[in-house]
This record gives C-alpha cells, structure tokens and sequence, in this order.
C-alpha cells in the first residue's frame, strides 16, 4: 500500500452503470433533428479505374437529398494517421476522400444521403459504376515482384520504402558467433474488434462551419484531418468529445472515409447527416499489418548474444496510412531494442498490395516483432540448455541503464527483472518440468515470453503529437469538473483521470467529474493510444489540478488565517497543515471566492475582497517530460489435444511494471483484456479473403473467431511490479499494449513446450499442430 | 437490404388461417419458428422475395410426447424446453440430443426450435446430426394432408429441403431402440460461439451378447453437402464386439462416407482427420454410456 488516498485503489467506472444499460453517451447514440442517413457504395474489385459514373437515377429518388461521387470530391492527397501533422514529410500521402481508382475490394466510390436508411441503401443499387478492371496483387512479394501491376502511380515494385536500423559490426558479431539460429516468423492480418461500430454525425451550417460527433481515438487528430482533407481552416470544423466511445484498440485512430464523407454530404445537403458503419464495413476498414520476419541470431559460448539481424516485410496495404510508423516502432520496440546485443541490423520493405487498409493496432507493430523475438529466445534455450528466464534476464537492461532509444535519457524507474523473477516464482516456473509431462492425448506444456521495452506515450517519436492539457474547475459543492480532450476509449482513462484529479486535490474521487467539451474549449490534447494516457494525460491532468489547488489555498488565506505554503487539503477539508482541527471544507472556500462583494446573512453583512473573487479554475497544457518503459513478463500453460490439435489456455501469470497503479481494478482489466486478444492473435483471429476478387470472408463474428468467455483461462493472475517513475503523476506509467504483444509467443512456446511443435506462423491454428505432429 | 418485400406478419391461431396465407402468398411466403437463422439466411441473400412472414409457433407445435414405441417432438419444441424434458436426461439412448442440444449459446436455446433446425438444412448446425443417428422421421402437413419420411430425405442440399410448397414440418418421431442402447455426439468448434468444423453423433444398440446389434453413425460439418451417414463404419460394427481394435477401423472408415471440403475454417485433410478422431470419441462415448445402461 501507499501513502495516498485515492491513488491505488480500486476505482468502479463512473460510466459503468450508464454503459451497461445502453450507454447513451456512446456516439452510436446520438441522434439530431433533422437528421440524414448516409451509406456508401463500395467497390466489388480489388483494383480498378471508374470509367464512369451515372448516379442520376440514385438523386431523383425521392427521400435523396445528397450524392457525392469521385467528381465531387476535393483533390487533396492524405495520410488518414491522426497523430501526425497532415503535411509532415513522414507521412505517405496517398489517399483522396473518393478516388477515381480503386485499390482494394471495398473501398468506397461514392456516397448518399437520404431521409431514412433504406431509402439511401435503395439509390445505391441505382447509381451506374462503369469498372474498367486491372490486375491485382495480394502477396506482398508478388508485389515487388517485376511486372506486377503498379498499385500507385510512381511507385517502383510498390516499394514505399526500405527503412533500416543499425548498431555496432554486424558482420563482426556474427563471426565472434558460437552459435547462429534463423527462421522466419509469419503474422497474420487481424482485427481489433472494437465493440461499438465506427459512426459519425456530420452537421454544416449555414456559414459551412462543420460539427463533428465521431466515434474514433483522437479528437483533435479529427479536427485537423477533417479540416485538411476538406480544404477548410481548422477552426471551420468543431469536433465534440463524446463522455466515451465503445472501444478502439488503434482502430479508430485514423480518419475513415465516413468522417469527410458526412461531412461533405451535409454541406451539400445543409442538415446533420449520420454515417454508422456496417460490422462488414468495420472489418474492412482498419486492420493489424501482416509481416514475416527473417531473424537471425549469434550467440557465443557462455549464451551472449553477439549479433542480431532481421529483416521485415510488411504488407502495407492498398495505402500506406500508419504503415510507415508501424514499421518504425517494429523494428526498435519489437525487434532490436528490447534485449542487449552489440550488433545489430534490421533492414524493413514495406509494400503496397491490393489488400484492405492497415492501420493501428494496440501493441502497433510490436506483435509482430515480439513474435520473433521471444519465440526465438525459446529455440535457443531449448537448444543451448540455458533456462528461459535466466537468459532472458541476462540480457534486460536494467534499472538506471540510459534508455535504449533515447541516450539523453535514463531508464528511471524499471523493473522488468522483478517482472521475471515474481512471475516465474508465482507461475512455479521452477518445478514445470515435471508437470509438463502427461500421459493420454492431452499434453500439458508451459511457456513464457516477455516484452522487455515499450512506451508511455510517444515522446521521442519523429513527427507525432504528444501533449495533453486539462482544465479543473472547482464548484461551490466543493466538487470539481475536470476536462480534458483525450478520449474514453473504453479502458478506464475517465476513472484514472478523476483519480489523479482527486489525489491532487484533496477531494474524494467521487466529487471529481469529467465533463467534456469539443475542440473550441479544450486544450490540444494527442490521441488516445501508445499507453500514454495514465502518464501523459495524468501528467497534465496533475498540473490543472496543482493550479487549482494553488489557487484554493490562496482563497483560503483569509478564512484560515494562514499563509497558502501552510494549508493543505485533505479529504475535502482545507487545514493547516500539522493542525488538522484548523480546517473548512473546500465547498467554503470556492463559495467565497464566487460570492458575492457584499454577503447578507443572519449575522449581518461579511465581505469578500478583489483578490479571493472568481472562478477556482486551474489549466495545463503541456508535453511529459520523458517516455519511460513499462516492461512485462508473462507465464503460460497449455493443454493440446493431440488428435485434434486445439489448444486450451489454462492459465496465465501476468506481470508488469507499470510504475504505480492508479486504479488496480482498471489494470487487471486491461491485462486481461490484452490477454484475451493475445489469445486470439496467437491461435485463431485471421482476416480471409477470396483469394480471386480479394473479398473478405471473415466479416463477421461467425467467420473471424475471437476467443470467447469460455476459451479464457480460468485463472489469470496479475502481477504488478510497482516501480515509481520520477516523472509519472503519482509515479504511474503506461500499461495498455504490452498486455497484448507478449501472450502470442507465450502461447507458441508453450505449445512447444508440450508437443514439440514450433509453429513459426500465426495463427496457430489446430491444423497447423497436427501438420506438426505428422498427423495430416 | 432485409425484407424489402415485406408486406404482412401473421401469427395464424389456426390451420386454415395458415393455409388461406400459404395459398395468398405462395412462394412469396415465410414460415418462421424460432427465427434464430432469419438473419443468416438474409446474409445470404435468400429473403429477397419474401411478402408474408408466417410463425407458426401458436399452433400447438410445441410439446414433447415419451410413448412406449418413441419419443414425439412438435416442430416448434425449443431447445431450451427439449432440455429440460425429464426423458432427456434419463434415457442414454437420446444422449447425442442432449449432448447436441448444450451447443448453441443459451439466447439461441431459448428460441431456435427442432423443426426450425432440421428445417433449415444447414450441415453446419448440431442438433440434426445427432437426430440423425437417432433415426429421426420428419412429419409434415400441407393442405391437412400428413406424410412422414426419415430425416435424411429431407436434406436436399446446403440451405435447400425437400420439402413441397406449402409443407410444415409438425412433428420429429424418434423410434425408442429395443435393446441396450445409447448414443453421444461430439462437435469440434472454433470457439464457444461457432458452427461445427465437424460434428459427429453415435448411436449403438448392444445385444446380450455385448455385441452391437445396431450402428448409426452421423457426421455434419464441412464434410458434404447434407449430414452424411457412415454407413461403411456403421457396418465394420454391425454384429460385432466394439473393442478397441473395432472402434478405430470404424472411425478409419468414416473415410469412405464422407466427402469433406476445404474453406478458411479447415482444410479438407484437416476435417477428414478429426472426422475420425470425433467418430472413435463419439463412439467410445456411446460404449461406455451403454455399459451404465440397465438392460
Ligand atoms: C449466434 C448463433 C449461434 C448459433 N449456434 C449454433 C450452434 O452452436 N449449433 C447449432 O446447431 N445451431 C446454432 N445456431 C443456429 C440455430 O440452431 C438455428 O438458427 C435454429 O435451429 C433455427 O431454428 P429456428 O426455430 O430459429 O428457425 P427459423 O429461423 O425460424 O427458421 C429457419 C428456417 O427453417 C424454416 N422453418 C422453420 N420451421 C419450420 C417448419 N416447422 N416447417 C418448415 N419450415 C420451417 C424457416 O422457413 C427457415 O427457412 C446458431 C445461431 C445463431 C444466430
């Protein structure tokens, strides 16, 4: 336990309740006067020229009010990444609201708004689309291969580009080797399967000023995308914060072409009109890169790592979008930087394919790499006899190291060695082997992986937003608004914010609200991803309350006949500090400073004066000051059914360093939510397509398997290693992705562990076991 | 876009109002039970034409009958209420039922109905193949005229049943085996919420002798068109003692009776391996059941 009040505890969601009855705050929800309802028309084929275009039978049905095809569209190229600056030169923009090519099956060549649903899904089956059909590519090899068809105009083999990465003499640490291990590591395209849809309410006035009600992880990203695409000033779009949006995982973290598409619909049609998105349609429009990844590995004798090279091709889809970013953080935090090696190289191809948009994905290309890595430790171990957690630890840097991506700063608080060593010891990693063995078909085998790095925002990310601003405003009920423009993505970012809000101020968490706001009254504030929000966030969210705070205290001078350095607040209570029977309630002060000059009571007239008078109200907005790495080590067993090749997680043993837990409720939640989609990645999540006309075919639930409450182990046990980051609020850092990129590997190893299958592609699907065990 | 076409929604009370609607509507016409595929069959684009909605699910269709020479199931009997039937429970010989009837999520217990299940000829789902092996026979009614047939006829094809215009399934008969008897199914999933990759249903009879004087075996799944029946493994069983060695070449022999495919789901190879594997589970199952069987 801690000295702290709030700080720690077990928070129930303030939007619980709401959400479990229907969740009006959702903005699925959302409803305005007058409103249309638009679709969009997509393209049967995967890659081709619209030749032409006759929507005039769609526009005379009557209930149409507006139609936007590829003519109407303004011609600005863009990247749809929220996070970057629309113009950075480290963005790939090419992307048009509607193109006159199409790139992948699906992509939208035209749109409609009408007075009801299905009035505007009747006059897309009216408008007349001329195809002229060209050749398409889906394997990203193929793709790069001479003659295949040229998916963006310019782009030689669809190459997008050839980043690399480099430390110290490959070739020399490759030949002070003893031991050099290779393979290949496949990951598959996967969805994050965000429970509420991707919907967005446009509404133009009459001066073409546009507001913006969007389900999506990043509010400001919204307002200048919005703004770029369509060619207005920023301040011409407003975009409202909604109280909260039904999940993201990464998949609303770029513009959809629903966003502009409303918009320009209800600037043609002068009335709010809705864009809600099919679950076909949200399958289609983000998704996780699939990659294969070539390591290879030098070891020397006593188990050093000497060398480590990779190479990663990543299918970038029909457009770059989050690729470039993706691949970027892939090779340091998935592949190089985690464990310490002196020589290091990794050479990444990105390519274009006539496949669905990729996009972000909580974990953001560390899957991927993550895969590899640890999967690999396990090869070498088994091989070299080392133990998978002693190896592991030999390698992790440690606490005070200077961090591995950014040399100007430390690794301050770390502790991803207590995350070895607790998890092993609660896991009985020790005494495995003698349970690993197991007569009948079913075979019990026990893994672990670890992901030794990651981030708390994106600091030090080349051409990315990361800042975060809060406004505390105190009420004369003595409690206090807090507003802030980051997105309740569905992961408790309210209840941790409420809670450093309180913690700061001295007040209870229940008498902290978050109110909203739009991008009119905010402060700019980045998106809701790269497990920034607790440390970055809360950062700011600090700051506004200290500002407050100071300015209570000042208030309080008079009544307490004190200078503001010796007040404190505590339990809704100002005293002086040491004198705790020298107190009033926090509701007294903020009564003073908003009353009136003169006051009339029954014992006759009190004054206020000029300086307590006003608002308490406290704003930040800031940049953290660094981007400390959470770390995490978790620890698997397995069942495998030998005959059939299915999998059953039996258990898991979770820990993490997230500097100090705010709320222990919320972060077990995100462990095990991260858990359950780490299940699914390592086994059974895999986007299908025909292989001919590259339609998905796994669109919806019944055909894109995502573990269920009964494929969860039945016991997950969360370890949290509670380091305490100089620079986090109250010590915090980052949690959310680590949970989801370490449980692949865990699983494959384990699986290993009990049948002696390496399977080296995800998903690792029964069939891929029994191919293993020579069965088919 | 669903039901475009939609022009009435009727709850006949009666059989003449069903068929005054039948006769309005004709093709045009819907029956619907539980509506639990309604959805799924929307999907597909099978509802195009559809006008008139009829649910028959208020014409005394729903009721579960032990008699001495079998059990009787009206055609709107849902899942839920089959399960919680006394007689499931006790008689090994509807074991596969029982074990089938626990696959589908409960929302989908407490409204799919049996005839809507068989009705809809779909390979995928659990409950007809385990009817399958437990020699179930279809009665349907059209224009007050009964016929009956064994359930395997009215599979035609994926999504397609033989039955003629205007034939409402009423009844599913399941003849009580004379001797010891028991039976078990065995679904292979992707997760909790899925259609069968195969499913499997066993139902044996053993005489005096402990000899399996009867064998039916049902696979669904990926492996056909329509729930196939393994008659080359029903016969390696037929009139013998079903140890170990006898178990296994029966379920080597599902081989010869099925015909599986490859999708995204599984592979062909794949389906074929577990069909086997399922077949000497499910098999193995029923055995042991039978054992605990009074004769
Ligand atoms: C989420 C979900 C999960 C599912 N999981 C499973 C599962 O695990 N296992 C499984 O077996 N199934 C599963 N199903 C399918 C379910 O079993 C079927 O939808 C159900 O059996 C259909 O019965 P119903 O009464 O709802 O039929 P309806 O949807 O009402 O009708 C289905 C078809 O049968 C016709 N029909 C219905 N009754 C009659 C009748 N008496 N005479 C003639 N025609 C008739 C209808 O016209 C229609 O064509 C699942 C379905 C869903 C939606």
């Amino acid at each position: 336990m801690n000295d702290y009040s709030v700080i720690g505890r077990s928070i129930p969601r303030p939007d619980a309740w709401e959400k479990v009855v229907g969740g009006r705050g959702y903005p699925v929800n959302l409803r305005l006067p007058g409103m249309l309802h638009g679709t969009l028309l997509r393209s049967p084929h995967p890659h081709a020229r619209i030749a032409g275009m006759d929507a005039s039978r769609a526009l005379a049905l009557p209930g149409v009010k507006a139609l936007i095809t590829p003519a109407d569209v303004p011609r600005i190229p863009y990247s749809a990444t929220f996070f970057k600056p629309a113009t950075s030169a480290a963005v790939v923009r090419d992307m048009l609201i509607l193109d006159g090519t199409v790139r992948y099956a699906g992509q939208p060549v035209a749109a409609v708004a009408a007075t009801t649903a299905s009035i505007a899904e009747h006059a897309l089956e009216l408008i007349e689309v001329q195809y002229e059909e060209l050749p398409a590519v889906f394997d990203p090899e193929e793709a790069m291969r001479e003659g295949a068809p040229e998916i963006h105009a310019g782009v030689r083999h669809n190459v997008i580009g050839r980043p690399t990465y480099s430390l110290g003499d490959i070739e020399a640490g490759f030949s002070a080797a003893d031991h050099v291990f290779e393979g290949v590591y496949e990951t598959q395209r996967v969805h994050t399967c965000y429970m509420e849809p991707r919907v967005c309410v446009a509404d133009a006035d009459a001066q073409g000023r546009v507001t913006v009600y969007a389900s999506v992880q990043h509010l400001f990203g919204l307002r200048e995308k919005l703004a770029f695409v369509l060619g207005l000033p920023v301040s011409s779009v407003r975009a409202v914060q909604p109280p909260y949006i039904g999940g993201g995982f990464g998949g609303k973290l770029d513009l959809a072409p629903i966003e502009p598409l409303a918009a320009l619909l209800s600037l043609r049609a002068r009335r709010p009109v809705r864009i809600e998105q099919s679950r076909y349609e949200d399958f289609i429009t983000s998704s996780r890169h699939p990659a294969k990844v070539y390591l290879k590995t030098g070891i020397s004798r006593d188990g050093q790592f000497t060398a480590r090279y990779a190479r990663t091709l990543l299918d970038a889809s029909a457009y770059a979008s989050e690729a470039p970013e993706v691949i970027r953080v892939h090779s340091r935090f998935g592949l190089m930087l985690g464990y310490r090696c002196p020589n290091a190289k990794w050479e990444g191809t990105l390519v274009y394919t006539n496949n669905m948009p990729g996009g972000a994905f909580r974990g953001y290309g560390a899957p991927q790499g993550c895969f590899a890595v640890e999967s690999q430790i396990d090869e070498i171990c088994e091989k070299l006899g080392f133990d998978p957690v002693e190896f592991r630890l030999k390698h992790a840097p440690r606490c005070g190291d200077p961090h591995p991506s950014n040399a100007a700063w430390k690794l301050d608080s770390y502790g991803f060695d207590e995350c070895l060593v607790r998890g092993a010891e609660r896991f009985g990693w020790r005494s495995r082997a003698k349970a690993a063995s197991g007569r009948g078909v079913k075979k019990r085998g026990f893994g672990m992986a670890a992901q030794p790095l990651w981030v708390s925002g994106c600091l030090g990310a080349p051409d990315t937003y990361e800042h975060s601003g809060a406004i505390v405003k105190l009420n004369t009920d003595g409690s206090a608004d807090l507003a802030t423009a980051t997105i309740d993505i569905g992961s408790g970012q309210t209840a941790v914010l409420c809670q450093i809000a309180a913690e700061e101020l001295g007040i209870s968490v229940e008498a902290v609200r978050l109110s909203g706001g739009s991008t009119d009254t905010l402060p700019v504030d980045a998106a809701t991803h790269a497990s920034r929000t607790t440390y970055a966030s809360g950062i700011a969210v600090k700051a506004a309350a200290a500002a407050a705070k100071k300015r209570l205290l000042e208030v309080a001078e008079t009544m307490l006949e004190a200078s503001a350095v010796d007040l404190e607040v505590r339990e809704g209570m100002v005293r002086v500090k040491g004198a705790s029977a020298h107190a009033v309630p926090v509701a007294d002060v903020v009564k003073r400073a908003e009353s009136p000059f003169v006051q009339i009571t029954s014992k006759g007239t009190m004054q206020t004066v000029l300086a307590e008078k006003g608002t308490i109200i406290g704003t930040s907005s800031l940049a953290p000051p660094r981007n400390p790495s959470p770390a995490s080590a978790q620890f698997i067993e397995v069942e495998v059914d030998t005959d059939t090749g299915e999998v059953r997680v039996l258990r898991a043993v979770y820990a993490h360093d997230i500097g100090r837990v705010v709320n222990l409720a919320g972060a077990e939640g995100q462990v095990e939510g991260g858990l359950q989609q780490g299940i699914g990645y390592a086994l059974m999540e895999n986007m299908r397509f025909e292989p001919e006309t590259g339609a998905c075919v796994t669109a919806d639930f019944l055909n894109y398997k995502m573990p269920t409450a009964v494929e969860m182990p039945r016991s997950i046990e969360s370890i949290f290693v509670e380091t305490d980051e100089p620079s986090g609020p109250f010590g915090a850092k980052g949690l959310a992705e680590p949970c989801l990129i370490v449980p692949a590997p865990a699983i494959a190893n384990a699986i290993y562990n009990a049948v002696g299958v390496r399977v080296r592609s995800l998903p690792i699907t029964p069939e891929k076991i029994l191919a293993g065990l020579g069965k088919i | 876009m669903s039901l475009r076409q939609l022009k009435e929604f009727c709850i006949p009370g009666d059989w003449a109002e069903v068929d005054a609607q039948l006769g309005r509507y004709g093709a045009r016409a819907f029956v619907l039970a539980g509506g639990s595929f309604v959805h799924g069959l929307d999907a597909r684009g099978l509802l195009h034409e559809v006008e008139a909605l009829i649910d028959i699910r208020n014409l005394g269709l729903d009721y579960i009958r032990a008699e001495s020479g079998g059990l009787r199931i009206g055609a709107t009997t849902t899942f839920a209420h089959l399960q919680a039937a006394p007689t499931l429970g006790e008689s090994p010989w509807l074991g596969a039922l029982a074990d089938a009837l626990a696959c589908p999520p409960r929302q989908i217990r407490n409204v799919a109905t049996v005839g809507g299940s068989v009705a809809a000829s779909c390979p995928y789902f659990d409950p007809p193949t385990a009817l399958m092996a437990l020699d179930a026979r279809v009665a349907v009614v059209a224009g007050g005229a009964r016929r009956e047939f064994p359930l395997g006829e009215l599979f035609a094809g994926t999504f397609e049943n033989s039955l003629r215009r205007g034939e409402i399934i009423v009844e599913l008969f399941l003849p009580r085996p004379t001797g010891r008897s028991a039976s078990a199914f065995l679904k292979l999933e992707g997760n909790a919420n899925d259609l069968a990759i195969v499913n499997c249903a066993a139902s044996l009879e053993i005489d005096a002798q402990g000899r399996c004087s009867e064998a039916r075996i049902a696979l669904g799944g990926g492996v056909g068109d329509a729930i196939a029946r393994a008659t080359s493994a029903e016969r390696l069983l037929q009139g013998r003692v079903a140890d170990d060695e006898v178990l296994w070449s029966a379920a080597e022999a599902v081989g010869e009776d099925i015909d599986p495919h490859t999708d995204h789901r599984a592979s062909a190879a794949y389906r074929l391996a577990v069909a086997k594997v399922l077949t000497r589970r499910a098999l193995t199952c029923a055995l042991a059941r039978s054992a605990r069987t009074p004769t």
